[in-house]
């Protein structure tokens, strides 16, 4: 069991995958923007970050920027989510990432990333 | 806000790129107004919306599309990413979708107001779309509160130079109506197992706009929009010169009877039976085209293959017009048309290629295409006016069952259509039964203010085209009316064939 951050701004995203991860047996803690998950980090240090690309207030690439340049949270994997090919989400983000995953995704498929994410930064 | 001739501020807009509808708003959105686009489920906001920030980004603009309770992105790119208009590599750069529902489950309307405002402003959006709006209302604890809603987002629309869309469900009106610059409705419509979408503009401020219901398709391309034709033109093409030379029809002897051919920039109809040689008399009008005198034949029933056929077979040239580019032949089936896109069709036509000689195979195509008959006569009397101040000279075919020796009664159905009281020229085709065989008839009942010969003529259709003998005696003799023992010889004189 881990805990992971999911920020995403749309509500039916956010909610079907709080409930799938759960069932996988992690713990999810949910953020609706970028400002709003690097405050959920000052709160606990997740095992891995879900993060969608396009946010309101603060989208994906800044908040893992920001991320990125605190000792604290930098070694978090991060998983990138987009509509969008990972090209041009490669092309705005200008930190790594540890995987991507494209919308609209299958269950099965983010769960099976998550947990070969998580392994591989046991 | 520019200043226009007077000094006055002119009101700023924004094309909406949508074919055919910014010809309705007369211009497009007002820049920096807010609009009410609404419709049931499936009646095309979405892609409205969509197509209105991509068009705006592709003029170099950028744009913001916020969804409550909606279609979630990926679903919705994967939608729209079908059509002609989608262009992925604007995203996120110049147009960003993000989700404002929990925004508004958390901080309510005042939460979904201030995320507008900093995301207008961070995206630098001109055109912004709040698709789902209809989560507000629900969302608001008043009426109070979301009229509040929609003048504070007014308000903002207005400072920001921001033009917004309110996507949201079919209601009757109510407190936004009133509040807002426009209001767009898409809808759906049955017509017997046929359903047919349109686009009305309830609303807009600052200017005039086409009224009433007009057709649109969602095609490949995205929306395209056909304003309804009379009110598209309105204002027809004015002549510079009012009177000239008649046009030839193209047979001889059917410009001798007529004076020397149909009136300049006239409009023609041939009535007659199936069969009898209505798009044979078409063809020869078009055989007369060459540089100068562009032709179209615009017809519902043959292909153009079909055309080419008959008109070889038939020893004129208009295969040779065709690949001159002389002559255009548009074939347009009517299973599943709209009227007005038909009509645009024609008249797009008729402006591009300067057409000057027009062939309409026939009327009857308009009628199956119409859900509202009545429409017919202002639409074909719009073609009459536009057309004459185009230099064209028109031809329409119709069909009637016309067998029998008197004429005139026959054609009071064709007053419905409208056609028979703006056509200056009237020519009945019939055939006239002899000792089981038919005959076939040719008179011009009409040339308006001018003295004609409305005898009936007796014609035939050869290997060269139409032939019409040069006197009626024959067709007295085929009516009956006269002695029996004379016309059997003048109708053997004829070569006739069924077309």
């Amino acid at each position: 069991m881990a805990l992971i951050l999911v920020v995403e701004d749309e509500y039916s995203i956010a909610e079907v995958l709080e409930a799938v991860l759960a069932d996988a047996g992690h713990e999810v803690v949910t953020a609706m923007n970028g400002r709003q998950g690097l405050e959920r980090l000052r709160d606990r240090r997740p095992a891995l970050i879900l993060l969608d690309f396009m946010m309101p207030i603060m989208g994906g690439p800044a908040m893992l920027e920001a991320m990125k340049a605190d000792p604290v949270h930098r070694d978090v994997p991060v998983v990138v989510m987009s509509s969008l090919p990972e090209s041009a989400v490669a092309k705005a983000a200008k930190s790594q990432y540890a995987a991507f995953l494209r919308k609209p995704f299958k269950i099965k498929a983010v769960v099976e990333l998550v947990n070969a994410v998580l392994d591989q930064h046991a | 806000m520019d200043d226009g001739p007077a000094g006055r501020p002119q009101l700023e807009r924004i094309p909406t790129g949508v074919p055919g509808l910014d010809a309705i708003l007369s211009g497009g959105l007002l820049r920096g107004g807010l609009f009410i686009i609404e419709g049931s489920p499936g009646a095309g906001k979405t892609i409205l919306g969509n197509q209105i920030c991509f068009r705006h980004v592709a003029n170099g603009g950028r744009a913001l599309y916020v969804t409550l309770l909606a279609e979630n992105h990926a679903r919705m790119l994967l939608h729209i990413g079908q059509l002609g208009f989608f262009e992925e590599t604007v995203i996120p750069d110049r147009l960003y979708y993000i989700s404002a529902f929990r925004v508004l489950e958390e901080d309510g309307l005042a939460g979904v107001l201030q995320l507008l405002r900093r995301e207008i402003q961070a995206h630098d959006a001109g055109v912004l779309v709040l698709d789902g709006f209809a989560a507000i209302e629900d969302a608001a604890a008043s009426i109070r509160e979301f009229k509040k809603f929609i003048h504070q987002l007014q308000a903002h629309a207005a400072i920001a130079n921001c033009t917004m869309l309110l996507l949201s469900g079919a209601k009757p009106v109510s407190a936004e109506h009133t509040l807002v610059d426009g209001v767009i409705e898409l809808q759906t419509k049955l017509y017997g197992r046929r359903a047919e979408r349109s686009l009305q503009v309830h609303k807009l401020r600052g200017s005039g706009y086409m009224r009433g219901e007009h057709s649109f398709r969602i095609t490949g391309g995205g929306i395209a929009v056909y304003p309804r034709t009379e009110a598209l033109l309105a204002s027809p093409s004015t002549v510079d010169r009012v009177t000239g030379p008649p046009t030839a029809t193209g047979l001889t002897q059917l410009d001798r009877i007529m004076g020397g051919g149909f009136p300049h920039r006239s409009t023609a109809l041939l009535v007659g039976p199936p069969g009898i040689g209505k798009t044979t008399l078409g063809l020869h009008f078009l055989s007369q085209c060459d540089e100068e005198n562009r032709g179209l034949h615009f017809g519902f029933y043959e292909t153009p293959a079909a055309i080419s056929d008959k008109a070889r077979a038939l020893g004129l040239p208009v295969e040779r017009l065709i690949a001159q580019g002389h002559v255009e032949i548009i074939w347009q089936p009517t299973a599943e048309g709209l009227l007005d896109e038909v009509c645009h069709r024609l008249i797009e036509t008729v402006r591009r290629r300067g057409i000057r000689r027009l062939f309409i195979d026939g009327l009857q195509g308009f009628e199956r295409l119409a859900t509202d008959q009545e429409r017919l006569k202002h639409i074909f009397s719009a073609f009459s006016n536009e057309f004459r101040g185009r230099d064209v000279s028109t031809l329409y075919t119709s069909e009637a069952d016309l067998i029998g020796p008197m004429a005139g009664l026959p054609l009071s159905g064709l007053s419905l259509q409208g056609v028979s009281c703006i056509a200056e020229i009237i020519l009945v085709t019939r055939y006239v039964e002899l000792r089981s065989e038919l005959h076939r008839m040719i008179s011009v009942l009409k040339v308006r203010d001018l003295e004609i010969n409305s005898a009936l003529h007796r014609f035939t259709i050869t290997n060269h085209g139409i032939v019409i003998e040069p006197d009626s005696n024959s067709a007295e003799k085929n009516s009956g009316a006269s002695d029996t023992s004379g016309w059997k010889s003048g109708l053997e004189g004829g070569s006739g064939r069924p077309s």
